[in-house]
């Protein structure tokens, strides 16, 4: 398994990120992690991950689905997760899985807050090893 | 027995009823959205409310005992105007997006605005403004339409004793939600949905994955193939108005053909299999001095329950994965394999009478290579809707059988759908395991019925055995605690988490009472009754396939395919 796999975490909420550190850490990834999009995107000049855990309303309410656009266009092989509560706040329904959808959410996977550890560790080796 | 006049007719009534319970048996309908059957009235509605000669105000006739000599009116004019005052109140904050709601046509709420014949709205209330919680891969809550009849509550506290939900707050700013707010994917939810089955509203539905299904179907680069559970056939039907306790099996597989699934595998087979590895598993442990009394591991909300409430009965419960977790092991690996395939090319579907079975197929455990076993689960009333999407009419379709080699069942994989159902499948095939002859009389009544708990004590060969069947959670919390306290005449043990078994399922279509729940019953049993095979032992592909693949029950490629293991939970991590 790619356990020494670099781990992007960006969110606004301070809590989330010292939450998903302690998750992702304790399976043995490196985290670096970033506060919003644009700390995300000078992060991302100087590294790069192997997989991003990325919110989606930060600065603005479609920063994530930025962010992940960028994140695919410097580097195309990296995973992305967006998690989220927005069904929630909105109501809207996004999926990652329908075809459509794909063609402009540049995730490989959405993900609802609040997100059980194991679910996270089971995206995590699912993406990294296999997709 | 004493005499009351109900709507200046006599009745006859017994000590200890309330009005509702005689006001029923007399076929006089009361509208209710609280009252739950077998459970102690909560009278929070109000709707029940009845006339009483001499009382000051309308009583509800749910929490209002019986007494000589009263005279009750149900339909007087101040009666139905409080109803519909009722009614109206409870609109006053409540979403108006019926068109696009879940239940719509389903609602309780709205069929009685219907029958109460509201027409306007009397009182603008400002709307509900909670946030949705789609956090769980099972259920959905959505606390704006909720209506407090605090019937999930009860259901979840009184019925399963998990107390997932319960009533925040005060007075006007009341609402159900959970422990600290947190989302019901990090609760103790063990995503049973008997709450969804309760909901007079939309406030609780299952996460739906019909899109996710449709998608794929839709992907030429996927094979997508489907299982269907025992007890989804007996109840399937009802999604069409048809009353309870049909059995259109071969129709169901038919439409299933017709939408596009490539193959349509019974999860009976996978039944039959979890009987023959769950049979060696059981005779093994007692054998060998193994640890016993064994739990039965078919019931992915029990399990939860067992890694949060019980983790020190974890070493009893059987390593056996549920049937849907075998079905999609032998799916992505052996018929995969045997078709060509890549196991992530191809979508596996299962349609459950479950909303924890959405929650089991994406646990870490239940997959090889990340790739899942079992990737997307329906519940019946998603296969429902699908049906109708699609337009298929199940009554002109032909009836098709299943799939080989995964199709051919016995029917004592048939009966895993009612509770008592795994026990009798396992003591006929454990009798076979141990005396090397059949059973004289397959049946065993003992197991049957719809009671909570049951029990067998038998006498097989020279073994004296104890087996327990319960359904319900409450009733296996109990059970669990006489474990504790030192009962040990039990080998086996069957649990179920909805009370009845699958065939209550919170997957199953709403709208069923216990006549319902006792229709779907019998319809199993009569399948058993009729079937050629009744034993899983003598199912001839359960034979080829550990002939062909996986050698022998509790063998390596067995142990590495059907079995799996637990941990102990910490639900507020």
């Amino acid at each position: 398994m790619n356990k020494k796999a670099t781990i992007l975490i960006v969110d606004d909420d301070p809590d989330i990120i010292e939450q998903l550190t302690i998750i992702i850490k304790s399976e043995g990834y490196e985290v670096v992690a970033a506060g919003g999009q644009e700390e995300a995107e000078k992060t991302l000049m100087a590294v790069k991950p192997d997989l991003a855990v990325i919110d989606l309303m930060m600065e603005e309410m479609d920063s994530g689905f930025v962010l992940a656009h960028e994140i695919k266009k410097l580097y195309p092989g990296t995973p992305v997760i967006l998690l989220t509560s927005v069904k929630s706040a909105t109501g809207l329904s996004f999926a990652a899985a329908s075809p459509d959808q794909q063609s402009w959410i540049k995730a490989d996977r959405f993900l609802d807050k609040p997100v059980r550890p194991e679910q996270l560790k089971n995206e995590l080796s699912r993406l990294l090893n296999h997709d | 027995m004493f005499k009351i006049e109900v709507d200046h007719k006599t009745v006859e009534a017994n000590e200890g009823e309330t009005l509702l319970t005689v006001l029923k048996r007399e076929g006089i309908h009361i509208p209710t959205l609280c009252y739950i059957e077998g459970l102690p009235p909560s009278g929070a509605c109000r709707m029940c409310l009845v006339e009483v000669e001499g009382a000051p105000t309308l009583v509800p006739s749910c929490s209002y005992p019986a007494a000589a000599g009263m005279k009750i009116k149900t339909q007087s004019p101040k009666v139905l105007a409080a109803r519909k005052m009722i009614i109206e109140l409870l609109l006053a904050n409540h979403p108006d997006d019926c068109l696009y709601c879940d239940k719509n046509g389903k609602c309780d709420l709205q069929t009685l605005a219907q029958d109460m014949g509201v027409r306007q709205r009397r009182f603008a209330g400002k709307k509900n403004n909670r946030e949705m919680d789609v956090s769980s891969p099972s259920i959905i809550r959505d606390p704006e339409k909720c209506v407090l009849c605090g019937k999930c509550v009860r259901v979840c506290e009184e019925i399963q004793t998990v107390s997932a939900i319960d009533f925040n707050g005060r007075g006007s700013s009341a609402y159900i939600g959970t422990a600290f707010d947190n989302g019901l994917n990090i609760s103790s939810c063990i995503n049973c949905g008997q709450c969804i089955l309760v909901c007079p509203t939309g406030a609780l539905t299952e996460h739906s994955y019909i899109n996710e299904v449709i998608t794929a179907l839709n992907d030429p680069t996927k094979t997508v193939v489907v299982q269907h559970a025992p007890a989804v056939s007996v109840s399937l039907a009802e999604e069409f108005k048809v009353k309870p306790g049909r059995d259109i099996d071969g129709k169901m597989v038919a439409a299933l053909r017709r939408i596009g699934f490539k193959r349509v595998f019974d999860t009976s087979f996978t039944a039959d299999l979890t009987i023959m590895e769950e049979g060696s598993e059981l005779v093994q442990r007692i054998l060998t001095g193994g640890v016993l009394p064994m739990l039965t591991s078919c019931s992915p909300g029990w399990i939860k329950f067992v890694e949060e409430f019980y983790p020190d009965f974890i070493p009893n419960v059987s390593t056996c994965k549920s049937p849907q977790q075998m079905m999609g092991a032998i799916i992505k690996n052996f018929w995969a394999d045997r078709e060509k395939l890549k196991p992530s090319d191809v979508v596996s579907v299962s349609i459950m009478p479950c909303t924890a079975k959405k929650f089991e197929c994406s646990r870490e455990e239940m997959g090889h290579d990340y790739v899942p076993d079992v990737d997307y689960v329906l519940t019946t009333r998603e296969l429902g809707q699908l049906l109708r999407m699609y337009g298929i009419d199940l009554e002109a379709i032909e009836p098709e059988a299943a799939d080989n080699p995964f199709g051919e069942r016995s029917s004592a994989g048939k009966i895993f759908g009612a509770s008592g159902g795994v026990m009798e499948a396992a003591v006929r095939t454990a009798h076979f395991l141990i005396t090397g002859k059949e059973m004289a009389d397959l049946k065993i009544q003992a197991l049957r019925g719809i009671k909570g708990s049951k029990e067998l004590h038998a006498k097989i060969g020279d073994l004296e055995i104890g087996a327990a069947v319960v359904s319900g959670l409450g009733n296996a919390r109990a059970l669990l605690d006489q474990l504790r306290e030192g009962r040990s005449d039990l080998h086996f043990i069957e649990v179920m988490t909805c009370p009845g078994g699958c065939i209550n399922g919170g997957g199953q279509p709403l709208g069923a009472d216990i006549e319902a729940v006792k229709a779907r019953m019998q319809a199993l049993y009569q399948i058993d009754r009729d079937a050629p095979v009744r034993v899983s032992h003598h199912n001839t592909w359960v034979q080829r396939l550990y002939d062909e693949f996986l050698g022998k029950p509790l063998g390596e490629r067995s142990h590495h395919l059907l079995h799996t293991h637990y941990n102990k939970r910490n639900v507020l991590v």
